[in-house]
């Protein structure tokens, strides 16, 4: 008798240790997917703003001061002048987002690529965004309606910037899981928020 | 209870313990992820204010007059490094040392999130920045010091602060 209840309380225990190790493996992958994402996102974003702060802090390098340094500004787009290769000929910058269509074959619907072009050049993109939007400040704070036009080009004092990355590829959810109005994935993402670029070379 | 129940239940406790360990690193890899997004945040709204102290006038005499100032004893002292009269807000700052003392508070856009900025600026000794002094010179520094203040920090967990410093000289073009 003693030699049944041994078997039958191993059973319900080995029972129980199965689940919860399976359960284990479940919430170790999903963990691992998510944070993946979220430290991959970071990085791409971190980059990503990396370089267009660099290039925005450079804007109006060996422009003549008689000279506007932004030639248009858009909600999603910005057309700048600097000085790229120091040969005394400003070079024509522009960071725009393109469409989400362009990003299709990826899962995530928001994703759109971000481009930079100089000159006359063939665009590249140096990014992926889900939101890329520009503020444009004059020196009180006042925003100025985009797009601005022309003969306020010259008012900008600072460009704020709003730009969110996210995963292109995501954690699936079963329907069960999806709420009302909710995705259907997890996509991990992280946001750059308002960062004021007061170009040094602007505030002349 | 046999000597199998025995080594069942052992091997059971061995397996929780271990799984409570497991489960521990998860949250905590977790926090990491969490709080290096908190970071990137609090370096966005760091960074703005640095941007917009760099726009700002070295002093509050360097603002009103273009000549050039030979000695330093004509700037604002340094236990009236402040905002100046009327200036009760960050666009009616004029110079750098408008934001000694100043603690804003800003929500992070698209987070339910709040980070809390406080500012410190002084006179440093040029040869040695890292030295506030108390007289005037050429070469003030700003401290900020930014942290996330809400949500409230968890009763385990920790919470960095971000800390930035510039610092901006006086030059003068003749």
């Amino acid at each position: 008798m003693q030699y049944i209840l041994d078997y039958v309380a191993a059973a319900i225990l080995g029972a129980a240790l199965l689940l919860i190790i399976l359960n284990a493996n479940d919430t170790s992958a999903e963990s691992h997917s998510l944070y993946n994402g979220d430290a991959l996102v970071q990085e791409i974003l971190v980059q990503t703003v990396f370089l267009l702060e660099g290039e925005l802090r450079n804007m109006g390098v060996g422009v003549p001061e008689n000279q506007g340094c932004i030639l248009r500004a858009d909600t999603s787009t910005i057309w700048f002048l600097y000085d790229i290769d120091r040969n005394a000929i400003p070079d024509t910058v522009r960071y725009y987002s393109g469409s989400v269509d362009e990003f299709a074959p990826t899962p995530n619907e928001l994703d759109r690529p971000l481009y930079r072009k100089v000159n006359s050049e063939k665009s590249l993109v140096v990014g992926s965004v889900t939101i890329f939007r520009f503020r444009y400040l004059t020196r009180l704070g006042q925003a100025l309606s985009t797009p601005v036009v022309a003969g306020q080009l010259s008012e900008i004092h600072s460009v704020e910037i709003t730009m969110e990355v996210q995963n292109p590829y995501a954690m699936s959810r079963s329907e069960k899981q999806v709420g009302a109005g909710e995705r259907n994935a997890l996509y991990s993402s992280s946001i750059w928020q308002q960062t004021r670029l007061a170009s040094q070379n602007n505030r002349r | 209870m046999s000597n199998h129940t025995i080594l069942t239940i052992g091997a059971f406790i061995l397996l929780t313990s271990i799984l409570l360990g497991f489960y521990q690193l998860l949250g905590s890899t977790g926090d990491d992820i969490s709080n290096a997004q908190d970071l990137i945040l609090a370096t966005t709204i760091a960074t703005s204010y640095i941007e917009l102290a760099q726009g700002l006038a070295f002093d509050e005499f360097t603002d009103t007059t273009s000549a050039a100032i030979g000695n330093p004893s004509a700037l604002t002292p340094a236990y009236k490094l402040g905002s100046d009269t009327g200036e009760d807000s960050l666009a009616l700052f004029n110079d750098f040392d408008d934001l000694n003392g100043l603690v804003i508070e800003k929500l992070a856009t698209g987070a339910n999130k709040r980070f809390t900025t406080a500012f410190t600026v002084c006179y440093v000794d040029p040869e040695n920045v890292d030295v506030p002094v108390t007289s005037q010179t050429f070469l003030k520094r700003l401290d900020l010091k930014t942290w996330r203040s809400f949500p409230p920090l968890s009763r385990s967990g920790s919470l960095d602060t971000l800390r930035l410093s510039i610092g901006l000289g006086y030059f003068h073009f003749d």
